[in-house]
This record gives structure tokens, sequence and C-alpha cells, in this order.
């Protein structure tokens, strides 16, 4: 890691505060043994193969269903008594493929589920963690919600805004950054908290901004580097 | 221990192992005699669990405060309307909340431990873990957990060698926050929109998929392996005689050590902001505080040297809630503060009834038009007249969440909002 990106002193890789648990590092707080990975078949079966991720993953042109996904739609399927029941993470797999639910993503939804396809829409656009639209590769969501908002998150917000130079809901100029305000995380003892994809950025202020994004971009860069 | 601060009077049942990574892994978690209490429940009939469970007095502590023992005797007690199920409450995102995280990111087996002997209690054959969607790492760690506990049979066919079958599903959430008010979390399981319904039916009767249902928050469940292993007496030792138990404080907002704290229900609220939390960051004095998370009515500096248990903040004119504290410092702009919490109920509202869809709308219109220094004289009178119409009048109690802030913020912070609509006259003369 460079040293731009060095984690603060009790707040390791911004995994939040540790206070008098200040032996444990990023990985012990995140539990890194278990999170981040996302296997094809989609892992573990208890957890319907289907977490709500909110960016493609690398397979944009993939088509929904096949292949792989086809044997983790089943295994959702068999986890419900009804077809419906299977909404929603459906819709979650449907948007780990290409990272939005376009109106043809919900309706091949509906075709699958056998539902009627303005059901599916319906409840598509009730969940705010379906994204109507593409986003960057990093969707950077800023709680600003009270218990943050006392502890500086508009200027942690803006901050953001500022340092990726879009407005908000924008991808930036490099594909990279995708910045939204959103409401509580339910991580109010550790403001400012920012949930970054799958990860939870916490005790961010503005200062913390360009580093956050400096590691972000590292990160990129190394996923390339692999590809 | 509480996280990520401790205190020497902490009272460290269900957040004993928080901050011990090992305590994630099945051994981990045998090893501080994890699934004892499970085994011990199977060994009781249901009726003799569910009676444990009553005389511990275990309130439910998703925020209603609802006895658990009392609930789970609701459900039929016998096999025939199969299946039952169970549904677990992790979709936590009341303003200020941030408990059930620290439950399910440090002790996962804790809760499965306690879903598998409320599943057995009820005779539930399938578990489902409604977890809000953001909440990726906690869910990972429990989806892990959930397959350790599928390899070593304690969960599927044949738990623990008892004969009876349980199934755990997580299920993750996609972002709303309405899915928290139970029945709205059993649409949304169903795969439908968020939207509350109407009560009766109530859940044992007619809840997911139409079967006989019961709903329990993590921290409850989290509790009961303890109340197995230990009795409802022992339960019964901490906290007050209609508040028994322990309860996890959440602290945010100005204070010098924020997070979680394990104490006695009846904990003295002024004792755990100034000695256990350290008082007020950067030298600053109180203002405010929210007891119970951002829907309760809030507090005035004055008014902390009370009790936390359901009855005293009731008494105090707010709520316990979820115990979920955001502490405001001398600096803060209430008017600002309190259109932030409306702000997030106009986004939250599902829009069935009209006294929430409009009235949460038309709430944060007019704070905002009064923060902005654009507010007129007759505003006051019409925020307090609208926030009464929205209480009681719905099915749910979003619209009674989103006026408790605005009508008791305007009692007792009058003057902020009064010197604001003023200076907005002034302007208005001047031009």
């Amino acid at each position: 890691m460079s040293d731009r990106t060095t984690p603060i002193r009790g707040n390791p890789g911004w995994a939040g505060e540790t206070g008098e648990f200040g032996h444990l590092t990023e990985e012990d707080v995140r539990g890194v043994t278990y999170v981040g990975a996302r296997p094809v078949e989609g892992g573990a079966p208890g957890a319907c193969s289907s977490y709500p991720y909110q960016i493609a993953a690398r397979h944009p042109e993939a088509v929904l269903f096949e292949g792989a996904y086809a044997k983790r739609l089943e295994k959702i399927r068999s986890r419900y008594p009804t077809s419906r029941g299977a909404l929603l993470p459906v819709l979650n797999l449907a948007q780990e493929i290409h990272g939005h639910l376009s109106p043809e993503d919900m309706a091949r939804v509906a075709e699958v589920l056998d539902l009627p396809p303005a059901l599916v829409r319906g409840v598509a656009t009730f969940y705010t963690m379906y994204n109507n639209r593409p986003v960057g590769r990093y969707l950077i969501q800023v709680c600003t919600n009270v218990a943050c908002n006392l502890c500086g998150a508009d200027d942690v917000a803006a901050a953001f805004l500022d340092a990726t130079a879009t407005e908000t809901g924008e991808i930036s100029s490099d594909g990279l950054f995708t910045v939204i305000e959103a409401e509580c995380l339910g991580a109010c003892g550790f403001p400012t908290a920012v949930q970054i994809n799958e990860r939870y950025f916490e005790n961010v202020t503005a200062k913390d901004v360009p580093r956050i994004l400096d590691r972000l971009r590292d990160e990129a860069l190394n996923a390339a580097g692999a590809d | 221990m509480a996280y990520p601060y401790r205190h020497e009077k902490e009272t460290r049942i269900l957040s004993a192992h928080f901050g011990e990574p090992d305590a994630r892994t099945l051994a981990g978690w045998r090893k501080r005699g994890g699934y004892e209490a499970l085994k011990k429940a199977l060994a009781m009939s249901p009726a003799d669990v569910i009676e444990e469970v009553k005389s511990s007095g275990l309130r439910g502590r998703g925020g209603a405060g609802f006895p658990t023992g009392v609930k789970w005797s609701f459900m039929p007690k016998d096999e025939s309307r199969q299946p039952h199920y169970l549904l677990v409450n992790a979709d936590e995102s009341e303003p200020g909340a941030f408990k059930d995280r620290e439950l399910c990111r440090w002790t996962p087996h804790q809760l499965i431990e306690g879903a598998l002997i409320g599943a057995h209690a009820i005779r539930a054959r399938h578990v489902y873990i409604y977890m809000r969607g953001e909440f990726f790492e906690p869910a990972q760690i429990v989806a892990h957990a959930i397959e350790e506990a599928y390899a070593a049979g304690i969960a599927g066919d044949d738990v623990m060698g008892s004969g009876t079958a349980i199934d755990i599903t997580l299920h993750l959430g996609a972002g709303a926050y309405i899915c928290g008010e139970e029945t709205a979390l059993m649409n949304s399981l169903e795969g439908r929109r968020g939207q509350p319904r109407i009560k009766p039916p109530f859940p044992a009767a007619v809840g997911a998929f139409g079967q006989p249902t019961t709903i329990n928050n993590v921290e409850t469940l989290c509790a009961i392996p303890h109340i197995i292993m230990r009795g409802g007496e022992w339960y019964r030792s901490f906290g007050t005689e209609k508040s028994p138990g322990t309860k996890l404080f959440n602290m945010s907002g100005h204070l010098v050590r924020r997070g979680n704290y394990e104490f006695p229900l009846g904990f003295n609220l002024k004792e755990l902001i100034y000695d256990v939390c350290g008082g007020i960051r950067d030298g600053r004095s109180l203002k405010a505080v929210i007891p119970g998370g951002s829907s309760v009515p809030i507090l005035h500096a004055d008014e902390i040297d009370i009790a936390l248990d359901y009855e005293s903040v009731a008494k105090a004119g707010s709520m316990l809630g979820t115990a979920s504290v955001i502490v405001m410092d001398d600096r803060t702009n209430m008017v600002k503060q309190v259109r932030r919490i409306v702000d997030f109920y106009t986004h939250e509202s599902c829009g069935q009834c009209t006294p929430c869809r409009e009235g949460t709308s038309w709430l944060g219109r007019i704070m905002r038009r009064i923060e902005n220094g654009q507010g007129r004289p007759e505003d006051l009178d019409t925020l307090t007249s609208l926030g009464r119409n929205m209480v009681g009048t719905t099915i749910c109690v979003l619209s009674d969440s989103a006026a408790a802030p605005v009508l008791s913020s305007i009692e007792k912070f009058r003057d902020e909002y009064e010197t604001l609509i003023r200076s907005a006259e002034s302007a208005a003369v001047a031009v």
C-alpha cells in the first residue's frame, strides 16, 4: 500500500474507529476472510446466492441468468415457497450482472419468475438500491442523516462531489465515481459513514476524502493489472 | 465488551465478545459456550421454552417493547397450520440505531442460536433473516456462519440430532426504511413493495406467505440463548421490574466516546452521557437529546436526569425505542436537524396513506422555508396542526414518527424557530 493511502491511526482502512480495540486491523473489523469475494456461482446458498451488489460484476455484456447465473437463479428459487418471494434476490442478481436495472432487465426478470412486468417494475422502482441508470465503478453513498449530519456529513458529501468534479448522481469523466447522499446507514456511532460499493468507510472527515479516492484509484488500477 | 469503548459499570452479556474476530467462527463460538443453549432448548418442549422466556420478562428490542414470550405464545400450538415462519428483523435503519449491525458482524452465531431456539419454540420450519441490503459486510459474515451451521448439522434437516428440521435463509433488502415495520417486512419478503398491512389479522394468524409468523428483532433473539442457559429469574436480576434485562445503548452525536454500551435497563441517561461517554465533545455544553432514535420526541438538556427504561422515558414525555441516544451540543441548529429528520421520513414514506405521504412532504417544505429565513408568522401553527393530524391517522407509525420531532422541537426550542421567522419578517420589511 502506498504512503498516500496509509490508514489513519485508530481507524484502520476507514473500517471505523477502533477505540480501545486498537490492536484490530482493517481485516479484523471488516471480517475480510468472509467479505468481498464475488464468486460467480454466488457462494453461500443460505444467503440466497444473491447480494445486492450495487455495481456490475465485470461481465456487463453477459446475458441475464445463463450459465452459472441460471444455477444461481434456481438456488434462489429453492429458498422461497412462491415464485414472487424470489423477486428481490433475483433483482439483486440482475443488478449484479448489469450494474443497473434497465426496462429490458426488469422484463426478463418478470419472464423468468412468471410475474406481470408491471408488477416487477413497481417493485424495482420502490427500493432505492436498484439503480435505474448506470453508475460509476465506485458508487459513493454519503450518509447525511442526523447522527452523521451533526458531525459534519454535509462537508463530507461536498468534498466528495468537489474532488470527483461531479454533481450528485453523475458519473465522473474517468468513469470511476458516482456520489450520492444516502439515508441513515446504521453506523451512527462512526460518523460520517460512507458506503462505497460493498464496503463501509467510517469516521470519514472532509480531510480524508482525497486519500480515500486515491485508494480507490489504486484498487481500480491493481484490478486492471490483474485482468 | 461493548464496542469500541468499554466502561467498568457495563454488564456485558450480548456484547461480551464484540471486537473478537475469532468469535465469528463456529469453533470460536463453541469455545465460548456457543450452542449449549440450543442443545438445552431442543430437549425442552416448545411450551417450556416459551414459559422460560415469559418468566424472563424479555421485551422486544426493536422499539415497541412487546413481551417476547407472550408474542411467541400467540402462535398455533400444534402442527395444523404448517409451515410456520420466524422472521428475524435485521433491517436496522432508524437514524441513531447501530446495535444490530454490531451483533451481526461480531457474533453471528449468537443470532443464529437465538433464532433456532425461537424457531423451536414457535414450531417454525424456516427462519428468514431479513437484513437491510446496505449491510453487505455483516451479511457476508452471517451467511458464512449459516453455512457453518448447516455443515455442522446445527441447521437443516436434523437440528443437532433432535429430528427437528429448521432451515435458515438470509434475505437481503434493497433500501427501504419502512421494511423494518413488521408487516412491510413480510410484504417485502414476499416480493412486494414494502408497504405495511392493516392489522388485524396479526402475523401469528396470517403472516408471511399467509402462514403463522413471528417477527423478532436481532437483539431480542441474541438475548434468548442466555435466558435459556441461565434462566428467566437470572435475567430478571438485571434491569427494573417492568423492563428486565440488559440493553445495548447506541450512543451517537457530539460525544467524546461514541459507540455501543451494554447496561441493565434503568441506567441513568445523564450518567451515560457524562460518565460513560466522556461528556460533550470540544468542551461544549449539551442542548438536546433524542433518547430512542429519530422517531421519538426530543428531550431538552434539563430533562435528562432520567432512568432509561420503557416506563421512565415514557413518563418523561419521550420513548426508549431502540435506546439510540443522539446527543446534540449547544451549537446545533435545531431547525436544520429536525428538517433533516423530516426529509428522511418524506423519502421513506411508502405512499399508501395520505396524511403521511402529503404530511411529511409539507412538513419538510415549511421547515426548509423557516430554515432558509423565509418563514411566515403563521408557520408554527401550521406545522403544529399538520403534525397533530399525522398522529394516529395512518396504517403504520411512520407518520407519527415524522411528526414527533417537529412537535417536540417546536414545544421545547420554540425560540429558535421564532428567531428565524422574525429575521424573515425584518428582511421583508427592509425590502
